[in-house]
């Protein structure tokens, strides 16, 4: 089993009320799964990302990462884990527009005290696998959405992550450009890769192998 | 990662230029400071270390008692010299010299006079054993033969054309001193207040009769500065020991009628540095001084620091998103901070880099308040390089860590979701960031006004009337009193055109020099004695100085001592006379002997404003009219360079021998003044860069709040504010600050200026208007700083920054 969550609340009080942004949230994922996550808005599915994803914290409840308890870490501990481990994929991209397409995918790899040459290799082992060699010493604001999704994805994937979180990946990208992802992600899971996406269209749910339903907070149905 | 890091940083720079520029500037004041200070003190503090056992060489000085005064003396009598190293025991090592400044010096080799050379010496060979000096020729044992000279490398080559040349050479001095070179020296290459150039052998003066008496060999009465003595103390030798022995032998060898002497030991290392006894006529260092500046320069530093963490920070918002994008990807906050340092380190190498080219300019700028001779070049103090390292790094670690505590700390989540801002309520009010502001300010605000006040006391001081005419006037010395040249000069000078009017008297009203008596006036009410200014001058010079007469009439000329004076009306009143014409007639006691008053003049400033008016006569003695007065004509086309070529041939004609100097009186009155119009530019530049760092300051403010409150302002538009509106809601805060700096340094400044003023027993007011002018100019510039960056948020699309993804 790659992670595990048991009852995880999480939630903020405002004035004297308590509101609850995550409610009792048990969930077991497996290595290879292609789980989906969906809810209308509000519902916390990107806050439960977050928390799988340890960039969050949460009030109440267990997490378990590779029988690693999360919960448990400081945070220096915590970043090495995901550092390691989890590859992020964000619908608004999240690229660092004064960095060139090549610095953007190379970036996780510095901060993993990779030495340079290595680096070097994987970085052009990535760019080929995408096919976008000659866009390496562009700056992101110079690319299409979709070719800012790929090295977003190239970035998240640079690590060779055991689990990728999408966050609504292909919300901000056309039909087209969304299928190129979606059978991408497809073809990752192949190869052995988990993914936990969260997203809106039932089309892009059928990719997956489980869909999850929230609401309010807690799993309304979960698709195993 | 290292490059990762810089390439960033770089990129950062460039997108931000303006920010980067004015955080360099800053950072780079502040290191320019600190390294100019650093040279001037480690110059200060670097002369004289290079004398073998230097704790252990004093100087030996005395000090004259007399009944209402002590006076002290860095010089000793020539006899105790031979007398202390016979009979002191302790002693290791007994150096005389004795400076000297012959008028002319002819080389009849070549056939050239050199007048006024500076830094000449009697010395012996015991001088060569306190100075180590690089011998090319000769040794030191050859000046043990009186009429030998030894010539340092540069006065050799100045002299004869090089060191091989000069030896066997002769030197004449004034004429009829004939010295052979027997030496040459390597100049010295250390800082050192021994800057001698030519030794002329010790035993030359006993040999001579008239340099016997002019250097009081035989005197011991009497104490020339000019002769020095130096003494090296042999080990475990206390200084109290030498000192109980030189007064004994003091006091064995003087009469009691004389004024008793003490003598001293100072020892090498107070050299530099004591205020009390001279370094042969040399700059001195002023230890207080050099702390000041050092404080100066750590408070300049601080505050570019303070700047550079008050503006970075205040942009951190701009770089919140990479930030969070940097953490998602794997950054931990320690990699972050290094990233963060490592472009603080990269800024502050820019800044050094800018500093090395701002120095040389600083030294230029203020070359009036440094050292002579400080140079400054990287390749010839290398622990300058040290120097710098180190306070790059301090730079560094002191402006960057802050910020880069601060920037690492931000939370990735919130930063994705727009919400950097989430927690800033707590930081809204931002009380450390006004607070420096307003300090800032208030510095800068005090420099205003303290340097408008005293530029306004030195102009009031230059145009203020003094009692009598300055304008216009020249004086030129008298080479020697031979009445029957004098008139004939004096009558060639009436005729030249450009010539209102000329006189021979003594010196001019105000004059830089002071010469003072004890009268005595006894009357049936008692006795009244005082120092009193004593000034010598005819009739024809109060007419062309246009100085008034309250009674009586002018003296009569006296030839060789006074019988006639006149005194101010201030002597007057000090004497009991409300009344002038009733002084008229009243006898004086000079001590020397009486003289009568036969008449009262009007008071005036015979010093600077500095000083009251005090008690002065007049005498009108021949003998004492020892320079040339000359009014020149004023008004419509008057040449006055054409004139004094007219006045220079008459004087050339009547003295050919002499050298025609004169002075403007009214550019002598102004040196009165020297020091503080010294101080008046050293302010004007402080109050400049205060201006400079204080607006740095409020404009690292004005961007931190306009950052927060963009949502604000955003809103406000959208809800139907005009910009106009809104400049005036954001400036309103930070006027108001201004406003407070204001309130809270104008007492201060008043308080300063009324303490500076008290030097000055003629002042004008400290006007009201001169504080609002000051304080209007900072709200004007403060202003001017807030309405760039202001104008620019208030017109921003308030789609941008309401707009969340």
């Amino acid at each position: 089993m790659l992670l595990e969550l048991k009852n995880i609340f999480k939630w903020v009080t405002v004035g004297g009320t308590r509101t609850f942004i995550l409610k009792d949230v048990n969930l077991k994922v497996n290595e290879g799964d292609f789980i989906s996550v969906m809810g209308p808005s509000g519902s916390g599915k990107s806050s439960l990302l977050n928390v799988i994803g340890m960039l969050d914290d949460f009030d109440e409840g267990e997490y378990h990462f590779l029988h690693e308890s999360v919960h448990k870490m400081k945070e220096k501990q915590r970043s090495a884990l995901y550092k390691q481990y989890i590859g992020f994929v964000f619908q608004a991209y999240h690229l660092i527009d004064e960095l060139t397409v090549y610095e953007n995918i190379e970036t996780p790899l510095i901060y993993q005290d990779i030495k340079t040459s290595e680096r070097k290799a994987m970085v052009a082992d990535m760019l080929d696998r995408f096919q976008i060699v000659g866009k390496k010493d562009l700056f992101p604001t110079q690319l299409s959405g979709g070719q800012q999704q790929l090295v977003g994805i190239a970035r998240a994937l640079i690590g060779k992550p055991r689990l990728i979180l999408a966050d609504e990946p292909t919300g901000n990208l056309n039909s087209k450009q969304g299928e190129e992802i979606m059978e991408l992600f497809k073809q990752l899971n192949k190869e052995g890769v988990t993914i936990i996406q969260v997203t809106h269209s039932e089309k892009n749910a059928e990719y997956g192998s489980r869909i999850i339903h929230l609401l309010d907070g807690r799993i309304e149905k979960d698709g195993l | 990662m290292f490059r990762n890091y810089f390439t960033v940083a770089f990129r950062n720079l460039k997108r931000n230029k303006v920010f980067s520029l004015i955080n360099i500037m800053g950072l780079s004041l502040g290191i320019s400071a600190t390294l100019v200070i650093y040279l001037i003190v480690h110059h200060e503090f670097g002369f004289d270390k290079f004398q073998k056992d230097r704790d252990r060489i004093y100087r030996v000085v005395s000090e004259m008692h007399f009944p209402d005064q002590t006076l002290k003396l860095s010089g000793v009598s020539v006899p105790l010299i031979p007398a202390v190293a016979n009979q002191v025991t302790g002693i290791e090592l007994a150096v005389p010299f004795i400076q000297y400044s012959p008028s002319t010096i002819t080389i009849p080799s070549t056939n050239e006079v050199y007048k006024n050379q500076p830094r000449l010496l009697f010395a012996d060979e015991h001088y060569f054993n306190l100075i180590p000096y690089k011998w090319l020729r000769g040794n030191p044992s050859l000046l043990r033969e009186p009429f030998n000279v030894v010539l340092t490398e540069s006065r050799a080559k100045l002299y004869f054309g090089s060191a091989v040349n000069a030896i066997g050479k002769i030197i004449a001095y004034n004429g009829d001193v004939k010295t052979t070179v027997i030496g040459v020296v390597k100049d010295l290459n250390e800082i050192t207040d021994f800057r001698f150039g030519e030794f002329i052998s010790y035993n030359t003066i006993p040999a001579r009769k008239d340099l016997r008496g002019n250097f009081s060999w035989d005197t011991w009465p009497s104490i020339n500065s000019a002769s020095q003595f130096f003494v090296k103390l042999a080990p475990g030798v206390s200084t109290t020991s030498i000192e109980k022995q030189i007064t004994a032998i003091r006091k064995k060898n003087t009469k009691p009628e004389f004024a008793p002497i003490d003598h001293y030991l100072q020892p090498l290392t107070g050299l530099h540095f004591d205020p009390e006894y001279d370094n042969f006529n040399q700059h001195k260092g002023s230890k207080p001084t050099l702390f000041g500046l050092l404080l100066v320069a750590g408070f300049l530093l601080l505050l570019g620091c303070i700047n550079f963490i008050n503006l970075t920070t205040a942009q951190a918002a701009q770089r919140a998103r990479e930030i969070g994008i940097r953490k998602t990807v794997g950054g931990s906050r320690r990699q972050l901070m290094i990233q963060f340092l490592s472009e603080t380190f990269f800024l502050s190498v820019l800044a050094c880099l800018l500093s090395l080219i701002l120095i040389p300019w600083l030294l230029n700028l203020f070359a009036d308040f440094i050292p002579p001779d400080i140079q400054f070049s990287l390749m010839a103090d290398p622990h300058m390089l040290l120097f710098m390292g180190i306070l790059i790094i301090a730079v560094t670690i002191a402006s960057g860590f802050y910020p880069s505590m601060i920037l690492s700390g931000y939370k990735p989540v919130l930063v994705m979701k727009n919400q950097a801002y989430a927690n800033t309520s707590k930081t809204r009010k931002a009380w450390l960031r006004k607070s420096l502001t307003v300090s800032q300010f208030v510095i800068a605000q005090f420099f205003v006004i303290v340097t408008m006040i005293v530029s306004h006391q030195i102009k009031y001081s230059l145009s203020k009337d003094m009692g009598f005419r300055k304008d216009a006037i020249i004086t030129m010395d008298r080479p020697f009193n031979n009445p029957e040249k004098g008139e004939t000069l004096l009558n060639k000078l009436r005729q030249i055109p450009g010539v209102e009017e000329a006189v021979l008297a003594g010196s001019p009203p105000a004059s830089m020099g002071t010469s003072f008596g004890t009268i005595k006036y006894t009357s049936y009410k008692g006795e009244r004695e005082t120092s009193v200014e004593v000034k010598n001058a005819d009739s024809a010079y109060f007419s062309l100085y246009k100085m008034k007469l309250l009674a009586g009439r002018y003296p009569l000329k006296d030839s060789m001592k006074a019988s006639e004076v006149l005194i101010n009306n201030n002597y007057a009143n000090f004497l009991g006379f409300t009344n002038p014409a009733d002084a008229i007639g009243i006898v004086l006691d000079r001590g020397q002997g009486k003289v009568t008053v036969t008449g009262v003049l009007a008071d005036f400033n015979f010093r600077s404003f500095h000083w009251s008016i005090l008690p002065l006569i007049y005498t009108n003695i021949e003998a004492n009219n020892g320079k040339y007065h000359v009014a020149l004509q004023t008004g419509g086309k008057s040449d006055w360079s054409k004139t004094i070529d007219k006045i220079q041939s008459a004087y050339k004609q009547i003295y050919p021998d002499a050298t025609f100097e004169y002075n403007f009186l009214d550019q002598t009155i102004a040196s009165f003044y020297e020091t503080e119009k010294n101080t008046s530019r050293l302010l004007g530049w402080s109050m400049g860069l205060c201006i400079f760092i204080s607006c740095l300051g409020l404009l690292g403010l004005v961007v931190y709040t306009t950052n927060q409150r963009a949502k604000e302002i955003g809103v406000r538009k959208v809800l139907g504010a005009s910009v106009a509106s809104i400049v005036s809601l954001l400036s309103k805060d930070f006027l108001q600050l201004v406003l407070l700096a204001f309130i809270i340094a104008t007492p201060l400044a008043w308080w300063a200026g009324y303490k500076w003023l008290e030097d000055f027993q003629f002042r004008d007011r400290i006007s009201v208007t001169l504080f609002l002018l000051s304080g209007g100019g900072m709200m004007a510039i403060a202003l001017l700083t807030l309405s760039i960056r202001i104008i620019r948020a208030a017109m921003m699309n308030p789609v941008k920054s309401l707009k969340t993804e």
